[in-house]
């Protein structure tokens, strides 16, 4: 009984998701200026298993998500040192202030990006990112290997793949 | 046993719907499809209405932005622009963040327009966000700046 209303809610969920990318795309390039107003573009990190983080500081379950993202990252440190792995943060925030207090307050160091364009965002588009939080972990060739794990199910994806587990 | 299966489904529902009808600040009939509102303003006929953001921008065309209902100083503003409307005429507010239960605007912004008494307050019904249900949709927006 219950397992058949958790079937019945994972499809009602599963069909949340803009089918527009899929594992095995080439994930779309993103080229964006850093809260430091440098430029970045995610090609310049081919080789690397990346966690391309989409959030905004208006999105409470994405903020809440930040501390699990720390952790894996501290963890990490030295993947992340070595150039195999990496996290990028894509904020759809709209106000400057409010994005770079939230980075500077959750103590966030991996490379963050945005347009400040909210919803408008090009990347949004790109992506056809239809809700948040959402996230995609592309291999060292720039393919979708991931969509959108969470908790639990992402640590144990990214340490699978970098074979840390 | 498929029968109280189904029992116990619309039993959920119904008292999810009841339990929010009876803590929201606006009634059902209060809710503007984002479909009207397009072709309210496509056709022309938005003049009559004010449109508000309370949200963290205001795509929508000919729309007011107040700044994230949530915060103090965005209530102030939307108190110091609804002094200065009549309180019959239709405001409508939007937020599009993200889904109503996850929003922390509407609530605040929608409280204080019944407050102040307008009777003919709207919020903009958007199920998930000004991009899916709107944006995505071709419906007017604002050049962007």
């Amino acid at each position: 009984m219950f397992s058949l209303l958790a079937f019945i809610f994972a499809t009602l969920n599963a069909g949340a998701q803009d089918p527009g990318l899929k594992i095995g795309d080439t994930a779309p390039e993103i080229r964006l200026l850093t809260a430091a107003n440098d430029s970045f573009a995610l090609s310049s990190l081919r080789g690397r298993l990346v966690l391309i983080d989409f959030w905004a500081t208006w999105c409470a379950p994405c903020v809440k998500e930040q501390p699990e993202l720390k952790n894996l990252y501290d963890e990490l440190k030295k993947q992340v040192g070595e150039g195999k792995f990496e996290i990028v943060g894509v904020s759809l925030d709209k106000s400057r202030e409010n994005w770079v207090k939230a980075i500077e307050r959750l103590q966030i160091s991996w490379p963050q990006v945005s347009d400040l364009k909210f919803w408008r965002s090009p990347v949004a588009k790109a992506y056809h990112i239809e809700e948040l939080p959402f996230n995609v972990i592309i291999d060292g060739y720039g393919k979708i290997i991931a969509m959108n794990l969470h908790g639990e199910e992402l640590g144990a994806f990214v340490r699978r793949h970098l074979g840390t587990d | 046993m498929y029968r109280i299966f189904l029992t116990g489904v619309l039993a959920i529902l119904a008292f999810q719907v009841k339990a929010q009808q009876k803590q929201e600040p606006w009634k059902p009939g209060q809710l503007m499809a984002t479909e009207v509102l397009a072709d309210r303003i496509l056709a022309g006929e938005a003049e009559n209405m004010l449109i508000v953001s309370i949200g963290p921008d205001d795509p929508i065309e000919g729309s007011f932005d107040i700044g994230p209902g949530k915060d103090k100083e965005s209530i102030a503003a939307l108190k110091s622009l609804l002094g200065k409307t009549p309180k019959d005429k239709e405001v409508v507010i939007y937020c599009g963040c993200c889904p109503f239960d996850r929003c922390p605007n509407i609530r605040p912004a929608f409280k204080l327009l019944n407050d102040m008494g307008f009777k003919n307050a709207k919020l903009l019904d958007i199920p998930k966000n000004i991009k899916v249900d709107w944006i995505d949709k071709d419906y007017p927006v604002k050049e962007e700046n």
